[in-house]
């Protein structure tokens, strides 16, 4: 930094999409679109390191408080970083819990944090809450909570091992990891782009033949009040999981798996209301970041793919196992992960409220069935942030009122994570129950 | 074209190398895969690209973690396939 002689870095298209999710969030429910991810620490954290830390990091990198402006209100939107000097550095807010609570489920605070509002147009763009058992001697839970826009799932793990460095004096707080240009502007002709788009456009909305219904119903104004459950699954069970995902998923794709059971689970929430939903329609990010390169942090990168199952393909796990397959390598081989690419691109010049608009129009008021993530291994082979233990990990990026659930699936030294983020509300305590039954069941290959 | 397990060891890398990761010159034939960056939809565009030289698909199934341990080792797998 800074990386363009005008210090101003464009959001990329991935960036916009998150940011029309944040519009549709802010305007709907009074909160904001973005994501969390949370360290469950040992004994030995300096919680007032940490916050001098964050502090010294967002001095000398400002696209952590950089303000977020679209230059004559319509040209494409930009990080500013010259604007970031009169931003306040980020929050960082430190807790002190009784011992009693030390590796009980996450603090309710957390969950807090996903219901408040960022606000872009001033660089807040970043807090963290510190939570302290029995003063951080029985261990420390951190959340760090961001606009979503700002770091994607692998940039913000990424981001972790950034500070621990700084932390430890392999790198200055000035100096980043190499990185590729921050603008993911496609190489192709502005009508190969469109072309592109607008295949993207058409698999969408061909969708609507039978439109996706997702638990929370069509477009809600409720304010949003998200709830987290982390399910951590043990090292024998996840074992078990592991070897299940490879052999009927294959070894590369287990995310697959986990799209499955997902799928299913919420199907058999359904079943219990009685509703047929006919298909279910669920996105899966791709990670788009450069194999092999360096540590990108910030621009998030990711495309969509994205799955329509009707609901005779799942009646089993092995037959919506074998129509994913089918899908994800069909819509591979037919380019949509770059027209999905295309379509992000040109989100960067529509007003923020069009794509979440467009979708529910097409959808009857729907955005897809519900959100998914599999992240792979959490912070893999890193075993203490700031000289603390890491004892667990995860992510809990929050979801819009409607489709109002996520499933977001995680590994961490040997153990699975499921992060259920819902719209409180949207599931009773008796359909919470009956999702996480037949989620387990498909896991485990056990009957419910 | 008749493909040799050599010829197809060096497209297989080429193809790695050249479009779907970001290596630099230690990167070997017999570099780990993995750690260099692969990833499931690298993985696919390299089966379409396999496709796209040899006219083969390469069966998905076949994929494990010693058959995507290194190019050398992937290129064995589509040779044992090709060579039916």
């Amino acid at each position: 930094m800074p990386r363009s002689p005008a210090d101003r870095v464009p959001l990329t298209g991935a960036d916009c999409f998150l940011r029309a999710f944040d519009a549709e969030v802010r305007r709907r429910s009074g909160a904001s679109h973005s994501a969390q991810l949370v360290l469950r620490l040992g004994p030995g954290f300096d919680a007032v390191a940490f916050a001098k830390l964050v502090g010294e990091v967002a001095e000398a990198q400002p696209i952590l408080r950089a303000p977020i402006r679209r230059p004559w209100g319509v040209l494409p939107p930009e990080f500013r970083l010259d604007l970031a000097v009169r931003a306040p550095l980020p929050v960082v807010e430190i807790h002190d819990a009784p011992e009693s609570l030390a590796g009980g489920p996450p603090p309710p605070l957390f969950a807090e944090r996903l219901n408040e509002k960022f606000d872009a147009r001033r660089g807040r763009l970043l807090r963290c809450d510190v939570v302290r058992y029995a003063g951080g001697a029985a261990g420390t839970d951190v959340a760090f909570t961001w606009l979503h826009m700002l770091l994607d799932g692998s940039g913000s793990e990424r981001f972790l091992r950034w500070l621990d460095e700084v932390s430890r004096g392999v790198r200055r707080a000035s100096e980043l990891p190499d990185e590729p240009p921050p603008s993911d502007s496609p190489k192709v002709g502005a009508r190969a782009l469109g072309q592109q788009a607008m295949k993207w456009r058409a698999r969408t909305r061909s969708f609507a033949a039978r439109a996706p219904r997702s638990l929370a119903g069509p477009l809600s104004a409720a304010r949003q009040r998200l709830e987290v459950d982390v399910t951590t699954f043990g090292a024998d069970e996840t074992a078990r999981i592991g070897e299940r995902a490879r052999k009927l998923a294959g070894f590369l794709t287990p995310m697959l798996f986990y799209l499955a059971a997902s799928v299913r689970a919420h199907r058999a929430v359904f079943e219990l209301r009685g509703i047929d939903p006919r298909s279910y329609v669920v996105p899966l990010p791709v990670n788009l970041r450069a194999k092999g390169a360096g540590g990108a942090l910030f621009g998030t990168r990711v495309s969509l793919l994205w799955f329509q199952v009707m609901r005779e393909s799942c009646g089993t796990l092995d037959s919506l196992l074998a129509e994913l397959k089918a899908q994800r390598l069909a819509t591979i081989k037919d380019g949509m992960v770059e027209a999905g690419t295309a379509a992000m691109d040109y989100a960067r010049w529509l007003p923020r409220y069009a794509y979440a608009r467009m979708a529910r129009r097409a959808f009857g008021g729907e955005l897809c069935s519900f959100f998914f993530g599999y992240t792979d291994e959490f912070l893999a082979g890193m075993t203490t942030f700031l000289g603390a233990p890491i004892e667990n990990g995860f992510h809990a990026p929050s979801v819009p009122p409607s489709p109002g659930s996520a499933a977001i699936f995680s590994l961490r030294a040997g153990r699975l994570n499921f992060s259920h983020v819902r719209q409180s509300g949207v599931f009773s305590g008796f359909e919470q129950v009956r999702l996480q039954r037949s989620l387990r069941a498909d896991l485990l290959g056990e009957l419910e | 074209m008749t493909w040799t397990r050599e010829a197809l060891t060096d497209r297989v890398y080429e193809i790695l190398r050249d479009d779907l990761l970001t290596v630099g010159e230690e990167f070997t034939p017999r570099s780990s895969l993995i750690d260099a960056g692969l990833d499931s939809l690298a993985v696919t565009q390299l089966l379409l690209a396999i496709e796209e030289s040899t006219g083969v698909w390469v069966d998905e199934s076949l994929l494990t973690e010693e058959t995507l341990a290194c190019a050398e080792s992937l290129a064995a797998c589509v040779h044992a396939q090709i060579a039916g």
